[in-house]
C-alpha cells in the first residue's frame, strides 16, 4: 500500500474536474424511461395483471410544493387518491385502479397549483425499473472519476445538469437518497479505484446524506468536504476511527474550522489523518510506526532447508490420508504417542472476513481436551490419547473432511523447528478443512470412548461426555442438537512433534485445536485480491496437482512412513557430470523433486551452490511448470 | 517432576496466562523478568509470525519499543509433556486486541504540536481505546522445571502466529 501522503491540491483538482462536466445532451435521458424509482418511494406492484389494468398517470409542475401536498391536493379536486407514487425527477407518477378514476384525475389538469399549472397526463410508457435508475446513476459516476487521480468528483452536484433534470436533489427526501445511491454504486462500480472523494460545493450541512461513505470506502485516502456549511465537529461523530486509511481532509469555508476544538476531535475521530486543511498535523513516519507492525506477517517459517523438506512431505501426506483413511495414519503412531484436540469456541468478531458466526462444535466438544474450558483433572486425562488404538477411536470420532493444501495453498501457513531434546522437529500447521461427511460413529456424544477397551474407564467417559453435552450446550448457546453438528469448514492450528526413526518418521504428539472458520491473516484479503485468489483457485482445481511451496508432492503410492530423504534421481545415460555434481543433483532433487534435466538447469544457473539453488528454488517454485517435477 | 499430574494442568495454564500477561505490561522494568523466563541461545527459538528472533532480548526490545500495548485473552490449551526430554509442548489459542489510541506503549503519538514539543509522554492517566481481536495460535516448547517452582530460562521454543485479523482494525500487518 502505498503510504505516501498527496499533498497534491485536492480541492484545486475538483474544481478543475467539475468544468465541462454537466450539460451533456446525450445524457438527457427519457424521464420516463429513466429515473429514480424505488429509491425514492415505492415501486408499483410487480403483478403484472395489476400493471397492466391499473392506469399511469404523470403529474408535472408541482415542485414549488411537496409530494404529499400535492397528493392532498389532487384528492381533494377529483376524489382519487393516487397509488404506488414514484418520482422521475421532475415528473410524479402515479397509479390508479381504472381508466374511469384516470379520467376524474385528469380534471386536475391545468389547475393553478403552488405557482403554476399542473400538468397531468395518462401515460401508457413503460413502467420504469430499478436497473434504469442504477444506469443513469453509473453513468453519472462515470463521467466524474478521474482514472488518473483515482478520484471520484462528487462536487457541486447542485449545477449537474443531468441530476437537476431529474430532479434528483430536488428536495431534502431525493437528496437524501440519491448521495448514498451514488456512492453505493460507485463502490460496486468494476475496476474503479477510488483513492480520493470530492464532496465540496454540496450545501452539506452535516454528513448524513454521506454517512455511508467509510463503510463503502474504508480505505479512502483522500477526502474534500470543502465549500459546505458543516458548523459542528460532533456531526463526524458516527464516523469515528471508520476511516482507517485517511490521510488528508479538506474542510475550508465550512464554519466549524472556526470552532477552538476543531483540529483535536478531527484528529480523534480520523486517526491516521496527516494534512488538515493543506497543514500537516500528524507524522507519518510515527502514525507508520505506531499502526503497522514491525514484523510483517509471513506464510512460512522452517528453521532450515531440511526441515522444509520433510515437514513439506509429511504434512501432505498426512492430510491426504486424514481426509482418505485415517487409519492408514496409525503405523506413524507409537505406543508412547500423544494425541488430543482442543476446541477453541471463542467467536471472532463480525469484521472477521468470512468469520463463521455461529460455528457448530458438537462433533468435537466431548473429546476437547481445552484446558481453559476442562477443569477435571480426570478428564483431562482421559481425553489425552495414547498408542495407536486409542488414538485410532479418537479418529473415527471426528467428521471426515477435506483440506485444500493443494488446491488452495495461499490458505495454509506452516512452521517447522527442530526440537534438538528429542533429535526431531515440530511442525505446525494453520489453515482450514472442510467437514464432509458425518463421523464413521454414531456422532456426538454417542458412548465411543478413547479407550474402549478399558472397561474401567468407560463409565468414567460416558459421564465424562454426559457432562461434554451440558458443556457443550453452555458453550454455543444450543444444544448439541443437529445444529451443533452441523457439517461446516473449520479453522485448526495442528502441531505434530516428530522424530525420525528407522528411515522414517513417528509422531511423538500431535495436538489440534479446531475453531471457527475465518478467513486467515497471512493471505491478502481486498475484495480484488480474494477474486484473484478464487480464479487461481478455480484454475488449480482444473490442473491438479499444483504446488505449495515449498511442500512438495510426492507420488501419490508413497505411504507415510517415507524415508526423510528420498531417493536418488534417475541419471540419463552417458551423462557428463562428475561425481560432486551428482551428488548435488540428487541432493536437490531431494529437496525440490524435479526431473532431471530442471534438476540440471536449477544447479548450473546456481553456480552449483546447493544453498543458492534452494532459495532460487523457493522464489521461482510457482513458475515451473508442472512436467518440471518428477510424475 | 516433584509435582502430581492434578497440579500440572492448573501449573501449566498459569504459567501461559504469566506469559501472556508479561506481553501485555507495558512497564519497561518488567522486561528484564520476562527475559528470564527465555532460555538463551542456541536452545530458544523464537519465531513471531514466522519470522525467527536469534534471542529473546531482541524479540522483547522490539516488542517493548515498536508494538502498541496489547491485551491477550486465553481461549484454549492444551499440553503434552514429552517423556524422556524433559520438556513439554503447549498448543495455546488466544485472541489479542492492541491499543489504537494512536499512542505507543511510552505513551508518544504522532500529532505535530506548534510551539510545544512534541512530548506527551504522559502515561499517567493514560486510557487504551482497544480495537477488535484478533486470532493467536501460540506453541511453547517449555522445561518441565515448572512444575518444580523453577522458572529460570524454561521457555525454549516460542512460535506466535496471528491466525486471523480484522478488517477494521487500525493495525496494519
Amino acid at each position: 500500500m502505498n503510504r505516501s501522503v498527496s499533498t497534491g491540491n485536492l480541492l484545486g483538482m475538483a474544481i478543475r474536474n467539475n468544468v465541462n462536466m454537466n450539460n451533456n445532451p446525450n445524457n438527457m435521458n427519457n424521464p420516463v424511461d429513466n429515473g429514480m424509482n424505488n429509491m425514492m418511494t415505492t415501486l408499483p406492484p410487480n403483478d403484472p395483471n395489476v400493471i397492466n389494468t391499473t392506469v399511469k398517470i404523470g403529474i408535472r409542475h408541482w415542485q414549488n410544493s411537496n409530494q404529499a401536498d400535492l397528493l392532498n391536493f389532487i384528492y381533494r379536486n377529483s376524489g382519487i387518491t393516487l397509488q404506488n407514487i414514484i418520482l422521475e425527477g421532475p415528473l410524479l407518477v402515479g397509479f390508479v385502479p381504472n381508466r374511469i378514476q384516470a379520467d376524474r384525475v385528469m380534471k386536475c389538469d391545468g389547475m393553478n397549483y403552488a405557482g403554476n399549472r399542473l400538468k397531468v397526463e395518462i401515460m401508457n410508457g413503460r413502467v420504469p425499473t430499478t436497473s434504469n435508475t442504477v444506469e443513469f446513476l453509473r453513468n453519472v459516476i462515470l463521467k466524474r472519476y478521474d482514472t488518473q487521480s483515482k478520484m471520484l468528483n462528487l462536487g457541486d452536484l447542485y449545477q449537474d445538469q443531468d441530476l437537476i433534470s431529474k430532479g434528483m436533489l430536488a428536495s431534502v427526501s431525493t437528496r437524501s437518497r440519491t448521495f448514498p445511491a451514488l456512492i453505493k454504486i460507485a463502490s460496486e462500480e468494476p475496476g474503479m479505484i477510488i483513492e480520493s472523494v470530492n464532496l465540496a460545493d454540496n450545501q452539506l450541512r452535516d454528513i448524513t446524506p454521506i454517512a455511508t461513505l467509510p463503510k463503502y470506502f474504508p480505505h479512502l485516502k483522500n477526502l474534500c468536504l470543502a465549500n459546505n456549511q458543516i458548523s459542528r465537529t460532533t456531526v463526524f461523530d458516527s464516523w469515528r476511527n471508520k476511516f482507517i486509511d485517511l490521510k488528508e481532509l479538506l474542510m475550508l469555508n465550512n464554519s466549524v474550522i472556526k470552532y477552538h476544538g476543531y483540529k483535536n476531535d478531527m484528529l480523534k475521530i480520523f486517526p491516521k489523518l496527516i494534512m488538515l486543511d493543506n497543514v500537516m498535523v500528524r507524522d507519518q513516519a510515527k502514525v507508520n510506526a505506531i499502526y503497522n507492525f514491525p514484523v510483517k506477517l509471513q506464510q512460512f517459517f522452517f528453521e532450515n532447508n531440511q526441515l522444509s523438506s520433510s515437514a513439506g512431505e509429511f504434512v501432505t501426506n498426512f492430510l491426504n490420508c486424514w481426509d482418505n483413511d485415517r487409519t492408514q495414519l496409525l503405523p506413524l503412531y507409537t505406543p508412547d504417542s500423544q494425541f488430543s484436540m482442543a476446541v477453541d469456541g471463542s467467536i471472532p468478531s463480525v469484521s472477521v472476513t468470512n468469520s463463521d458466526q455461529t460455528p457448530s462444535f458438537g462433533y468435537y466438544i466431548p473429546y476437547s481436551r481445552n484446558m481453559t474450558k476442562i477443569s477435571n483433572d480426570r478428564t483431562r486425562q482421559i481425553r489425552l490419547a495414547k498408542g495407536s488404538n486409542e488414538i485410532a477411536n479418537v479418529f473415527q470420532n471426528f467428521p471426515k473432511t477435506k483440506h485444500y493444501l493443494q488446491s488452495d495453498p495461499i490458505d495454509y501457513k506452516m512452521e517447522a523447528i527442530s526440537f534438538p531434546q528429542i533429535n526431531g522437529f515440530m511442525v505446525t500447521l494453520h489453515g482450514y478443512f472442510e467437514e464432509v461427511e458425518k463421523p464413521q460413529s454414531s456422532g456426538s456424544g454417542n458412548s465411543n470412548t478413547i479407550n474402549n477397551n478399558n472397561n474401567n474407564n468407560s463409565n468414567d467417559i460416558v459421564r465424562t461426555q454426559q457432562r461434554s453435552r451440558r458443556y457443550a450446550s453452555s458453550y454455543n448457546n444450543t444444544s448439541v442438537s443437529s445444529g451443533s453438528t452441523r457439517l461446516s469448514k473449520k479453522c485448526f492450528d495442528r502441531t505434530w512433534t516428530l522424530v525420525p526413526m528407522n528411515n522414517t518418521i513417528v509422531i511423538a504428539s500431535e495436538m489440534l485445536t479446531v475453531r471457527a472458520f475465518t478467513s486467515n491473516s497471512w493471505a491478502p484479503v481486498d475484495e480484488q485480491q480474494q477474486q484473484q485468489q478464487k480464479q487461481k483457485q478455480q484454475q488449480q482445481q482444473m490442473n491438479p496437482p499444483s504446488l505449495m511451496p515449498p511442500i512438495l508432492t510426492p507420488p501419490p503410492s508413497q505411504s507415510l512412513g517415507v524415508p526423510i530423504t528420498p531417493g536418488g534421481l534417475q541419471l540419463p545415460p552417458n551423462v557428463n557430470l562428475n561425481q560432486q555434481q551428482i551428488d548435488l543433483i540428487n541432493k536437490l532433487h531431494g529437496v525440490t523433486k524435479l526431473n532431471y534435466q530442471y534438476t540440471c538447469m536449477l544447479a548450473e544457473q546456481s553456480s552449483w551452490n546447493f544453498d543458492q539453488a534452494v532459495k532460487n528454488f523457493q522464489m521461482s517454485v510457482n513458475n515451473l511448470p508442472r512436467e518440471a517435477f518428477i510424475q | 517432576m516433584n509435582t502430581n499430574t492434578n497440579q500440572q494442568g492448573a501449573i501449566t495454564e498459569t504459567f501461559i496466562k504469566k506469559i501472556l500477561a508479561h506481553l501485555d505490561n507495558t512497564d519497561v522494568n518488567k522486561l528484564q523478568e520476562f527475559l528470564n523466563l527465555f532460555a538463551q541461545p542456541p536452545i530458544a527459538k523464537i519465531i513471531y509470525n514466522s519470522t525467527p528472533f536469534p534471542d529473546a532480548t531482541q524479540f522483547l526490545t522490539l516488542w517493548q519499543q515498536q508494538v502498541v500495548a496489547t491485551q491477550h485473552t486465553l481461549t484454549s490449551v492444551d499440553y503434552h509433556i514429552i517423556p524422556g526430554s524433559g520438556t513439554l509442548i503447549c498448543n495455546i489459542n488466544c485472541k489479542v486486541r492492541f491499543d489504537e489510541s494512536g499512542k505507543d506503549k511510552n505513551g508518544q503519538d504522532a500529532v505535530i504540536r506548534q510551539g510545544t514539543q512534541n512530548n506527551n509522554n504522559s502515561n499517567a492517566n493514560r486510557r487504551h481505546i482497544w480495537g477488535p481481536y484478533f486470532g493467536v495460535s501460540l506453541q511453547l516448547v517449555l522445561a518441565d522445571t515448572i512444575y518444580s517452582n523453577q522458572f529460570q530460562g524454561v521457555i525454549q521454543t516460542f512460535n506466535y502466529t496471528v491466525v486471523y485479523k480484522p478488517q477494521d482494525s487500525l493495525m496494519e500487518m
